[in-house]
């Protein structure tokens, strides 16, 4: 009778330190994920905050202004365009002599 | 030597125990564990709800998990709206424990007058004050790096406007709690704003999270909205419109481009204008959204209605002849005259050299009512059906008051008032073949299906008419383009001032579409009191419908309907051996 209350005695010791070590280990990870999430959300930001800066250095304004001053550049008016008429890609192509 | 005691023989343990005592001392241990068994029953059980809650008020904390309101596109997907991390700096003034040369860099960081900083420290009777609210981030990053005690940071957003002024006043903004004050972000307030979430969670001493006591509730981030608008057009229509309106020391001016297949407002831009984000000393011209909030006497813009209505109506054809001479008529004790004697004219010719004479006479033709359905059917007088918060209906008086000089007045635009975009809107029945069409701010593909006011060879009649009012002969040549046809009208008025009008102040405006034959676009053009010599339509403002004309439907990849002398040159390259 001792034997197996000793044994449940010993039993129940080893669950309960293992229950902490649970609780340990299920605590450390849950900060872990939190990092990582908080993580996400940061870069997620740094993402956004990117693509808005990207847009800001690409506003019409700033392209305009950038390829009259620095490249000499003007608008296209269809004085200075050359219009190609649409071919059908399945049309045969034109036999080259040679 | 030591001495040994024989504690068997001891005395003391030779006296026998009374058998009370151990008997005393189990019980007193038993009474022990029931009061502990009462204690934990109390705690557990009967006393549980109090002890879980005080619990909870120490370690349980409600996070709120910020919704990020949705993102405004043009119709090509780009931003014209966003979110960018921005703090808000706040201190505990009696925490604050920093050097005067850290103070000046503070408020330098903070662009802020060194003196309102102090006094704002100073006053440490409070203990929260805010030092400035939505700081962008590397600014942000370099407070926190300056390490000051009693100055703290709370993390959030502000809204960022990559295309600032040239779309101020379509967008709108946000106040500091990002809540939609004006524009679009005012009238889609609920599509963009999202819904925040919420989770409960354990902290540790040290503030940590360390556990979620129930399901999260997720946040609903606020849905992205895709306008109609085309952000290079937009910026081609402002950039002009401000080229012209400080060139003609202009007070102001609109534009307003639409597409006249699916009735999507294509541009709308206003000068003088403002920065969204640097909303300091802004005065109500600059804020002002004058396509849509101001009205004014259409004028000539409004013969071509005149005339589709008498050719609808089958009292004129365009080829009807309209005696103008001699270039004046008296009605109602007013004299109203044209520029010049034109003598005898067509009904198109009425429009080509705009004849407020033969536009009344063709009007004399209709009754009041007759006319002012048409003018309700195309919008005058009608709050206008788009996304704009103080779109004014203009004014269209009711028919039945009408004298006959009302009646002759109007048909060439005075006595009654409209917007811009309200007269931009009655042409897209002349761009859809007689139907006028819904306008929308939101991007749609499908064509727009319209409620027919005018026939759609009465239509076409007017099409030819405006592009001859447009070509050499007509008054408003300067909106011609290169490659494409285009016709419109154009329209200049003295202003009104008190109950009169001034003598010296115009406003010209030009409304018309491209190409002509099958309009893909309508735009319209406003300048506000063109004061530097010139102020007629045809001079001021038709230069700018050119221009924008001709930008946009190139960017729509419109191919040119007019053959055009090709410019190009090419570098001449010498020949090599």
């Amino acid at each position: 009778m001792i034997r197996v209350n000793v044994l449940l005695l010993v039993a129940v010791v080893l669950s309960a330190l293992y229950l902490v070590h649970t609780q340990y280990e299920s605590r450390r990870l849950f900060v872990e994920l939190e990092k990582a999430a908080l993580q996400m959300r940061k870069l997620e930001m740094e993402s956004e905050s990117a693509l808005a800066e990207k847009r800001a250095q690409a506003t019409p304004m700033r392209v305009d202004k950038l390829a009259k001053e620095k490249l000499q550049m003007q608008p296209a008016t269809p004085a200075i365009t050359q219009y190609v008429a649409y071919r059908d890609t399945a049309a045969a192509p034109v036999p080259v002599k040679p | 030597m030591s001495r040994s005691v024989r504690y068997s023989s001891s005395p003391l343990l030779a006296s026998k125990t009374p058998v009370w005592r151990s008997k005393f001392i189990v019980a007193a241990i038993a009474m022990g564990f029931a009061v502990l068994a009462a204690r934990a029953a109390h705690v557990q059980i009967f006393g549980n709800a109090f002890f879980q809650r005080q619990g909870e008020v120490r370690f349980v904390r409600t996070l709120e998990l910020p919704a990020s309101r949705g993102r405004i596109m043009d119709r090509n997907g780009l931003i014209l709206a966003s979110n960018i991390p921005a703090a808000s700096i706040w201190a505990i003034p009696e925490d604050v424990t920093a050097t005067p040369a850290q103070l000046k860099e503070l408020a330098q960081l903070l662009e802020i007058p060194l003196a309102e900083l102090s006094s704002k420290l100073g006053n440490e009777d409070k203990s929260f004050v805010w030092l400035k609210r939505q700081v962008e981030e590397p600014v942000a990053k370099r407070i926190t790096e300056l390490g000051l005690k009693g100055i703290h940071q709370d993390s959030g957003f502000k809204r960022q406007y990559p295309d600032g002024e040239a779309t101020a006043h379509v967008i709108g903004f946000t106040n500091i709690e990002n809540t939609g004050l004006d524009g679009m972000e005012l009238t889609f307030e609920k599509h963009l704003l999202g819904r925040a979430g919420s989770r409960r969670v354990i902290k540790d001493g040290k503030g940590r999270v360390v556990e979620d006591i129930r399901d999260k509730v997720p946040p609903v981030d606020g849905k992205d909205l895709q306008l109609s608008l085309d952000s290079k057009v937009q910026f081609f229509a402002y950039q002009k419109l401000r080229e012209t309106v400080t060139a003609q020391k202009a007070k102001g001016g609109s534009v307003v481009v639409l597409d006249a297949v699916t009735g999507e407002v294509l541009a709308l831009a206003n000068y003088p204008s403002y920065m969204p984000d640097k909303r300091k000393n802004l005065t109500g011209e600059q804020l002002r959204n004058r396509a849509v909030t101001d009205t004014f006497e259409p004028g000539s813009t409004m013969k071509p209605i005149t005339v589709a209505m008498a050719l609808e109506s089958g009292r004129v054809t365009p080829q009807t002849l309209i005696d103008t001479g001699p270039g004046r008529y008296a009605i109602g004790g007013f004299n109203i005259t044209d520029k010049h004697n034109y003598g005898t004219l067509t009904v198109e010719g009425v429009i080509q050299k705009s004849s407020n004479v033969g536009a009344l006479k063709i009007a004399q033709k209709m009754s009041p009512h007759e006319m002012w359905d048409t003018f309700t059917a195309l919008g005058y007088g009608q709050k206008p059906q788009i996304q704009f918060r103080g779109a004014v209906t203009g004014r269209v008086r009711p028919w039945k008051t009408w004298r006959p000089v009302d009646q002759a007045t109007m048909s060439y635009g005075y006595g009654l008032s409209a917007s811009l975009f309200q007269m931009a809107h009655s042409y897209t029945t002349f761009a859809h073949d007689g139907r006028i069409i819904p306008l929308t701010m939101l991007k749609s593909t499908e064509p727009a299906v319209g409620v027919k006011v005018f026939s759609p060879e009465n239509a076409q009649a007017v099409r030819r008419m405006l592009q001859m009012a447009a070509a050499p002969g007509g008054t408003g040549q300067l909106a011609q383009t290169v490659g494409y046809s285009v016709g419109g009208k154009s329209g200049t008025a003295h202003k009104q001032v008190g109950k009169g009008y001034a003598s010296d102040k115009y406003r010209a405006w030009f409304a018309g579409m491209a190409p002509i034959d099958t309009p893909r676009i309508i735009v319209a053009v406003m300048i506000d009191e063109p004061s530097n010599g010139q102020y007629f339509g045809g001079v001021v403002a038709a230069p700018v419908f050119s221009e924008v004309v001709q930008q946009t439907l190139r960017l729509m990849n419109v191919q040119p309907d007019v053959t055009v002398k090709p410019q190009i040159v090419a570098n001449p390259v010498e020949e090599s051996l």
